[in-house]
């Protein structure tokens, strides 16, 4: 173990033993357990019932079709959507109903859909705004921690989001995210409105750097096969509610996954 | 005695004149505007140089244009006019898409500087010193210092007061009234169902102008002297106030607020002892405004009197007659739950009522597609949203739009319908290129389209969201609702007939007289589609219409659209609900990352990989 | 030749005073989202404490400082009592911007009702002056010079280099995003409101220093060379009310120089108003 593990201990230990820049970024993952969650806007529900789990490590991808409710599970995990039913637990610390600036505390990261970076600030200060909750010494090593993962962006430091490509824009809301080596990733629909080589590289490169580092990561996508690929278990999404789980060979096999995308749902 | 009273009842008489076009402005055409005191002021002064005798007459004291000592009414009329005419260029201000806040402030703004360049400019009005020695109506034939004068002068600013309500009122109890709500609910969706915004917004900021410079005059008719002291920033503030504590969007209530507010605080004035320094009182007056603004906005943000809710419905009226008493009462909001979600029993058989019998021609008679794409095109910052789509959609079907998140659907309908303008490409409706025609203009030509998120009119009630839409309306221009019920009523009834008929076969009945912001989520789907028929459209477009709508009921509106394709009606419906895609839609055309994709029906479409991989790969 | 010094003199002092203004009102926009109107007032009220301070005996720079607190004061109170709850039941900005203006006339009125209509004026030591070509600098005005610049210094200091001052940019770009950063954005906002009030009373003190003598409702003209200087650079930009305040203030007393000077405002609400319409969003806040 290079550094530590989540941003959890290093809450509890202060200044943890080695700085950052003592090696290369990992995140301990840690497990997600939701269970019969309802969540929704203004006291109408849109996630009905629904149970998941992410283990450390893992890569577990959401997927269904338009209006599923999807992103507004993720949400409701980090707490920017309310929970109405039903039970968050991150490890064993149980956040549900918490706000979302300390479920990150509890060690879980988040990269929206849309609006998904700090347009007016630059690529440095993105970072150095990811990394707010860690101490003051520690920043510029993680960011080079965080450069190591995505060299890209070394060359862009200086130069304000707003400017970045898509996929620049994408790669810097993950480093962002990766600040604190968050022991749980959570990311909506990463590959919205990328060209598909660009799609291809965020889900086979950047999700994948994610794990390789240990973290476990929750994925919402859009592009269900390429998801698929680089998933560990998936879940199918339905009107709300889960219709199917499982692995992504079986699922991709099932005559009824593509139906549950093409037949509706509410049938 | 005499003066005072005849002093209180002139004040009063102006004061409700002000606020009475205020509230025209605010609670009715939803246009907020700051710089509202200018038109008052400019009609005193333009008044004032009207009566006033050349500049050198009274020894030259002091300057000012004009000074044409014209007889009464030329001084009223022209300070009306005055204040219709100033009115023209804030239109400027209004009718950018300005954030709210941001317009208020510029017209604030504008009337600070207005009166900073009155006050310094001395060749104009006399600046800072204004003007004084006004002479009165008939001051020749009669003598203003006698009771009797008095007693006239108040008499007339009371029925003038009278008079401005009674005109306004009958412009805003009209259907052109109801399109100015209509625009202050939402403004978007008016444009989408036909209503000009700029003409109705330029029209309302004239009216209330010219109401306010009338004002303006007979104060200054009254008092005699006018100075920029008279017109300071907080004088609109004042208004302002009495039109929220009196009640927005109800010209009663604005009246009131006139007697509440500028009268009553004047008066209560004279009653309080003068205790602490000079000046504690009149400071503690203006405290008080300040803080009755702040607490109407928290606690009772309609007003002491709310806008009335209009009933419309069989069942209100044919109520009314029997117990009069009853017709202010709100319907429960537990009778409304219960009428929730109810579905449409009757069969398409009573699909007549959506359009006048014969309007459906113009669609038979064009041949080939009713609406056509030719290479539309969309970008927003760089990202191809819709890319060199060409469709085209055939007469009398409902065909179907679909495709994963991102597909464009969305957009290539607004552009469709003219409420987002394509980087490039052709739009043709019935044949003919309607790429440059605005949406509003699109819709009264029969292209009708309804919004994904919620749209209809909330302050409006279900039967009034319904007749906003309908075309042609006698009474849905100024004209129109200035020459009255009796030149509108009979159309109006029949429009009522025909939604009333729409809304019973919706399963709505029990809502009729509901406010379109109390409905639940389904029934606002339901309303809007009901809004959108009574346009009398040749094609329908619908965004997402069932949306948050329950499965038993999407299907219920599935098949009394398909009911309506027979006549001429044709529907282009993006819906993400495949089911009843496959069920309701034929031809389907499938887009993906902004282009389009595939076409058929949706069993012929389940067969293609392309559009199974567009799902799956996104 | 000196007419034109002695302007820009003039210029340099106005622009101080409606720099150090027009940076706590944008930076209090961009953070909080109201467009706070009562602003003006807040200034003025401090300033008044600050008179009765300084008329107790204190020094007028320490008098300021007490019009900082008190500005702190009220703009945090400001926003907890009425702002917080209005915008916690989604009033939407024209609703905000009336209850500003009531507020404007409740704290403006209200400051009048306590120290009634005369004017007052700051007990000031002559300090040391500074002459430049034929115009002299008092010491009063060389420091409130000195305080803009300080304030300026300071605010670029805090939004660049600190981490609240980061907070404060990201919450102001983005909420959400800041939360699921960690930033307790709700923190974040209210200390905003301490900051900003406090640099809005300041602004009062020297408000008042600079005009010689002032009123309850001296600002009520100052208040639109405030959202001038804000609207020219963008509002939200810290940067560009720094800029802005530079060209409002040196264009009002140069243009004076050459025009009646009972017009030279007239400039600063004409900017304003062609900055509303036609580039609401300033002339350095057009990238986003």
């Amino acid at each position: 173990m290079a550094a530590f593990d989540s941003v959890s201990h290093l809450e509890a230990s202060g200044t943890p033993g080695r700085p950052g820049a003592s090696g290369t970024l990992r995140g301990g993952g840690s497990s997600l357990s939701v269970s019969s969650l309802t969540a929704g806007y203004d006291r109408s529900p849109i996630v009905h019932d629904v149970s998941l789990d992410v283990r450390p490590g893992e890569i577990v991808s959401l997927v269904g079709p338009n209006g599923s409710g999807k992103s507004t599970l993720l949400k409701a995990i980090v707490g920017l959507v309310d929970v109405m039913g039903g039970r968050v637990l991150l490890d064993d610390a149980d956040v549900t109903g918490w706000a979302p600036e300390e479920i990150v505390r509890a060690g879980a990261g988040y990269v929206p859909q849309v609006d998904d970076v700090f347009s007016p600030l630059t690529v440095r200060e993105n970072l150095e705004v990811g990394g707010y909750l860690l101490p003051k010494g520690e920043v510029a090593g993680r960011i080079d921690n965080v450069l190591e993962v995505f060299p890209q962006l070394r060359r862009m430091l200086t130069r304000r989001a707003a400017k970045l490509s898509g996929g620049e824009r994408k790669m810097l809301a993950m480093g962002r995210v990766l600040m604190l080596q968050p022991a749980l990733v959570a990311l909506d629909e990463p590959t919205a409105n990328l060209a598909p080589a660009v799609a291809r590289e965020v889900l086979e490169g950047h999700v994948r750097h994610l794990a390789d580092i240990g973290t476990s990561v929750l994925v919402v996508e859009q592009r269900a096969r390429a998801v698929l690929q680089i998933s560990d278990r998936t879940y199918v999404l339905g009107g709300g509610r889960v219709v199917m789980h499982g692995s992504p060979d079986v699922l991709a096999s099932s005559p009824e996954f593509v139906e549950s995308f093409l037949g509706g749902t509410r049938a | 005695m005499v003066y005072y009273l005849t002093t209180l009842l002139v004040y009063g008489g102006v004061d409700a004149v002000a606020c009475l076009g205020l509230s025209q402005q605010f609670g009715y055409a939803g246009v907020t505007n700051f710089g509202y005191i200018i038109f008052q002021s400019v009609g005193a002064y333009v008044a004032a140089v009207l009566s006033l005798p050349p500049e050198s007459a009274n020894g030259g004291f002091q300057i000012y244009v004009g000074g044409l000592h014209l007889p009464w009414p030329l001084p009223w009329i022209g300070a009306a006019a005055a204040g219709a005419l100033v009115a023209v260029p804030f239109t400027f201000i209004l009718g950018k898409r300005l954030r709210g806040d941001f317009a208020a402030v510029g017209l604030l703004v504008t009337a600070l500087m207005c009166n900073l360049l009155v006050t310094n400019f001395r060749p104009l009005f006399n600046g800072a010193a204004g003007l004084s020695l006004v002479p009165q109506p008939f001051s020749g034939e009669a003598t203003p210092q006698g009771a009797a004068y008095a007693w006239a002068y108040s008499a007339g600013a009371v029925v003038l007061a009278a008079a401005v309500y009674f005109f306004l009122r009958r412009v805003v109890r009209s259907p052109y009234g109801r399109t100015l709500r209509a625009m202050r609910d939402n403004d978007a969706v008016a444009d989408s169902l036909g209503a000009n915004l700029r003409q109705l917004r330029t029209a309302q900021l004239v009216l209330g102008g010219a109401v306010a410079g009338l004002s303006g005059g007979v104060l200054v008719g009254f008092i005699t002297l006018w100075d920029p002291q008279a017109w300071g920033y907080a004088e609109t503030i004042v208004l302002f106030a009495a039109v929220i504590i009196g009640g927005v969007g109800n010209h009663k209530g604005a009246v009131l607020g006139a007697i509440l507010v500028p009268l009553g605080f004047e008066e209560a004035t004279r009653y309080i002892p003068a205790v602490g320094p000079p000046g504690f009182i009149p400071a503690l007056q203006w405290v008080a405004i300040g803080l009755l603004i702040v607490l109407f906005l928290w606690w009772r943000p309609q007003g002491i009197l709310p806008e009335r809710r209009i009933l419309l419905s069989r069942a209100a009226r044919a109520g009314r007659a029997v117990r009069t008493a009853d017709d202010r009462r709100e319907p429960a909001p537990s009778a409304m739950a219960a009428g929730a979600e109810m579905p449409a029993r009757s069969a398409p058989a009573g699909i007549a009522a959506w359009r006048r019998p014969g309007t459906a021609e113009a669609a038979r008679r064009a041949p080939g597609p009713v609406l056509e794409a030719v290479e539309l095109t969309r970008h927003f910052e760089g990202v191809h949203a819709v890319d060199g789509v060409s469709i085209a959609f055939p007469a009398g079907k409902l065909s179907g739009l679909i495709g994963p998140n991102g597909a464009g659907k969305s957009t290539l309908l607004a552009m469709l319908a003219g409420t987002l303008a394509p980087t490039s490409g052709i739009v043709r409706y019935l044949g003919e290129d309607v790429t440059a025609v605005p949406a509003y203009r699109r819709a009264r030509m029969g292209l009708v389209r309804t919004f994904q998120l919620a749209s209809e009119y909330k302050r409006l009630t279900v039967v009034e969201n319904l007749l906003s839409a309908v075309p042609e309306q006698r009474g849905n221009s100024f004209r129109g609702a200035l020459a009255g019920p009796r030149y509108w009523r009979e159309q109006e009834e029949a429009h009522i007939a025909r939604a009333e008929a729409l809304i019973d076969q919706f399963g709505l009945s029990k809502l009729a007289d509901a406010y379109g912001g109390e409905l639940s989520g389904g029934q606002r789907r339901l309303v809007e589609i009901m809004r959108a028929l009574m346009a009398e459209p040749t094609v329908l477009l619908l965004d997402e219409p069932m949306a948050g709508v329950h499965p038993h009921l999407a299907r219920e509106i599935g098949s009394q659209l398909l009911g309506l394709l027979g006549q001429g009606l044709s529907i282009v419906m993006v819906e993400h609900e495949l089911a009843i895609m496959d069920e309701f839609a034929d031809p389907i055309f499938v887009m993906a990352d902004g282009r389009l994709l595939a076409e058929g029906t949706m069993s012929q479409l389940r067969q293609r990989s392309e559009v199974v991989e567009a799902y799956l790969v996104g | 030749m000196s007419v034109l010094v002695a302007s820009l003199a003039f210029g340099v002092i106005s622009a101080s005073v409606l720099a150090i203004a027009s940076i706590g009102f944008t930076l209090q926009f961009a953070v909080t989202n109201v467009l706070n109107l009562a602003y003006a007032a807040v200034m003025t009220a401090s300033a008044y404490v600050a008179y009765e301070v300084n008329q107790a005996g204190v020094v007028v720079w320490v008098s300021a400082l007490v019009g900082a607190a008190v500005g702190a004061t009220m703009s945090y109170l400001l926003n907890r009592v009425v702002y917080t709850p209005f915008q916690r039941r989604k009033a939407s900005p024209i609703t905000l911007v009336i209850v500003s203006l009531g507020m404007t006339l409740i704290i403006e009125f209200g400051t009048q009702a306590f120290v009634g209509g005369t004017n007052v004026s700051y007990t000031m030591a002559n300090g040391p002056t500074l002459g430049v070509g034929s115009f002299v600098f008092t010491g009063a005005e060389l420091g409130i010079v000195a305080v803009a610049v300080a304030t300026m210094i300071a605010v670029h200091v805090l939004i660049r280099y600190t981490r609240l001052g980061k907070a404060m940019r990201a919450a102001a770009a983005n909420r959400d995003l800041a939360r699921v950063c960690g930033i307790r954005t709700a923190r974040v906002v209210t200390v905003t409101w301490i900051l900003s009030g406090a640099v809005c009373g300041l602004a009062g003190v020297v408000f008042g220093m600079n005009a010689g003598s002032f009123g309850a409702t001296s600002t009520d003209i100052f208040v639109v060379l405030i959202l001038a200087a804000v609207f020219l650079g963008g509002p939200g930009e810290p940067y560009g009310a720094m800029v802005g305040a530079l060209v409002i203030g040196l264009g009002t007393e140069v243009s004076a120089a050459f025009i009646q000077p009972d017009y030279k405002d007239v400039i600063a609400f004409v900017i304003l108003l062609v900055m509303l319409v036609a580039r609401p969003t300033g002339l350095l806040g057009a990238r986003t």
